[in-house]
């Protein structure tokens, strides 16, 4: 029920503001199809670049929007609105509220996602999106919005948002198997950023859209990152002294 | 029943609330008053959850109070000192948001919103978003939402904050009336006519230690009744009686600068606060 109320909560927003979602979940990644997928031509492993570059664009547009919808939120609501008050006191179970957060959040990335498919899908690209690349979307938003919760509890001001997305988003953007394969990364580096959520999500849903099985490892991956963030944002919601 | 048993909060090596112990009975309209930076809001924050105690508990009817707690938070309502909502909803959205966090149904949401915002003055601006309320008007629908829920306890922080005079008036007959339904408040307030006015009893605290527990009437009763005001070299030094024969003869010898009035709960929290400052 309280799963419910949230995602209410997020519906409200997400009407309200919604020519301001959609635009801001299109803009960067269709500046990347133009600019890297068609202004600049090149192949990859003999195919059109832009047949890469699709499913990671997808996977990084459904972190980005799952990670700012619940970031920025939650840090406004608990340090400048003070509106996360109203849920502590309420009899609202708040495992549940975090639930309804992950779920919302989710649901905001698979609609970054769900505006680039739209957007590509005039392209003939040959490439297959199916219902478990949408089950892939919406784990990794999963993910995000799980971390972008355990940023918002530890952030000590309302700016500190926007600083996350430099230090997480960002990096993770250019270097998880989005615009380049991971596999040309230096020994040791590759494997770490191999590891990192977006280069799993990336190189799953490219393996669906390449007709190719996406394999086990991936889900584990995710899986384990959702566990611990979440894992985390119950324990802070709980136990943290001053929240 | 609310029970704080060695309430305390520590932010690193600043105490702010001190091994409080403070019982309040159902139905009380029960006072916290102390000077800035007393512990006052701290101790609300507590008790609505939003900060854990170092050590010591809070007790709802002989149960503990934490954040799993959902059977004693749903009797608990707070409106806190800032604008603690949404900003970006409208207040029927901010109502119906406080209304599904408490399961009350769709139905009864509706209504009641319907007949709290009529109440409040507040219903031409149903749809108006929160951003765009003025500050006694977010105040005012901070009450509105905290009522909806018909909570057996209210716990009020500075309510009538940056209210004008008639709505702080208006505001007190709203607080008298809820409580004569046997709800339990619980007041943190600047304005100390106000607890004078509403509460049953007070208690003043002071960098966050219990200083003082009793009804108004009884701590004037103890300072005393009469109090004379003597300015002299743009000082103004008050006099105490318990006695008004006493009051009038010194009075008499004080000469034109001196003046006699009844003693107020603010001078209770002024001598007691001045005297640990």
């Amino acid at each position: 029920m309280g799963i419910i109320t949230v995602l209410w909560e997020k519906w409200v927003e997400f009407r309200r503001d919604f020519y301001k979602i959609t635009v801001a979940a299109m803009i960067s990644p269709l500046m990347y199809l133009i600019i890297f997928g068609m202004g600049i031509q090149t192949t990859s492993h003999g195919e059109p670049y832009l047949h890469f570059l699709i499913p990671g664009i997808v996977a990084m547009a459904t972190m980005t929007g799952s990670f700012s919808a619940i970031a920025q939120n939650m840090s406004v609501q608990r340090l400048y609105e003070k509106a996360q008050d109203q849920i502590m006191v309420s009899p609202t179970p708040l495992w549940q509220f975090i639930l309804g957060q992950v779920l919302g959040g989710s649901l905001r990335g698979m609609y970054a996602g769900g505006i680039i498919l739209l957007l590509t899908a005039p392209i003939r690209t040959d490439l297959v999106f199916n219902l478990l690349s949408l089950f892939i979307m919406l784990l990794n938003g999963m993910v995000f919005s799980t971390m972008a919760l355990v940023l918002s509890f530890l952030a000590k001001s309302y700016t500190d948002a926007p600083r996350f997305t430099s230090y997480i988003i960002t990096p993770m953007s250019f270097l998880c198997n989005t615009f380049f394969s991971t596999e040309q990364m230096p020994a040791g580096f590759r494997e770490i950023i191999a590891l990192l959520p977006l280069s799993q999500a990336s190189a799953m849903i490219r393996a669906i859209a390449n007709r190719e099985s996406p394999g086990w490892f991936g889900f584990a991956v995710l899986g384990a990152y959702l566990l611990i963030f979440g894992i985390i944002s119950v324990v802070f919601i709980y136990r943290k002294k001053n929240l | 029943m609310i029970e704080l048993r060695n309430l305390t909060k520590r932010f690193g090596d600043f105490t702010a609330v001190d091994h409080l112990d403070l019982t309040i009975g159902t139905g009380e309209f029960f006072g916290l008053l102390g000077p800035n930076g007393a512990g006052k809001t701290t101790t609300i924050s507590m008790m609505s959850t939003v900060l854990l105690p170092t050590e010591g508990e809070i007790l709802i009817d002989g149960h503990r109070l934490d954040r799993k707690a959902s059977a004693q938070k749903r009797k608990l309502s707070v409106i806190t000192q800032e604008y603690s909502m949404r900003q970006d909803m409208n207040m029927l959205e901010v109502m119906e948001y406080q209304g599904r966090l408490y399961r009350l149904p769709r139905k009864q949401i509706r209504e009641k919103t319907e007949e709290l915002l009529e109440f409040a003055g507040l219903a031409e601006y149903r749809r108006r978003t929160v951003r765009h309320l003025s500050g006694g008007m977010k105040r005012k629908l901070m009450i509105c939402r905290a009522l909806l829920i018909e909570p057996e306890i209210l716990l009020l922080d500075e309510p009538t904050a940056g209210m004008d005079a008639l709505s702080r008036r208006q505001m007190w007959s709203l607080l008298r009336k809820v409580n004569s339904d046997k709800m339990t408040i619980v007041l943190t307030t600047h304005y100390i006519e106000e607890a004078q006015a509403l509460c049953n009893r007070v208690a003043l605290i002071n960098r966050g230690q219990l200083q003082k527990l009793d009804a108004p009437e009884a701590l004037i009763r103890e300072l005393g009744a009469w109090a004379v005001d003597e300015t002299s070299d743009n000082d103004l030094v008050t006099r105490y009686f318990h006695d008004r024969e006493d009051a009038i003869a010194f009075l008499s010898a004080a000469g034109e600068q001196a003046a006699l009035r009844a003693t107020t709960l603010e001078d209770v929290f002024v001598v007691c606060a001045g005297r640990k400052l």
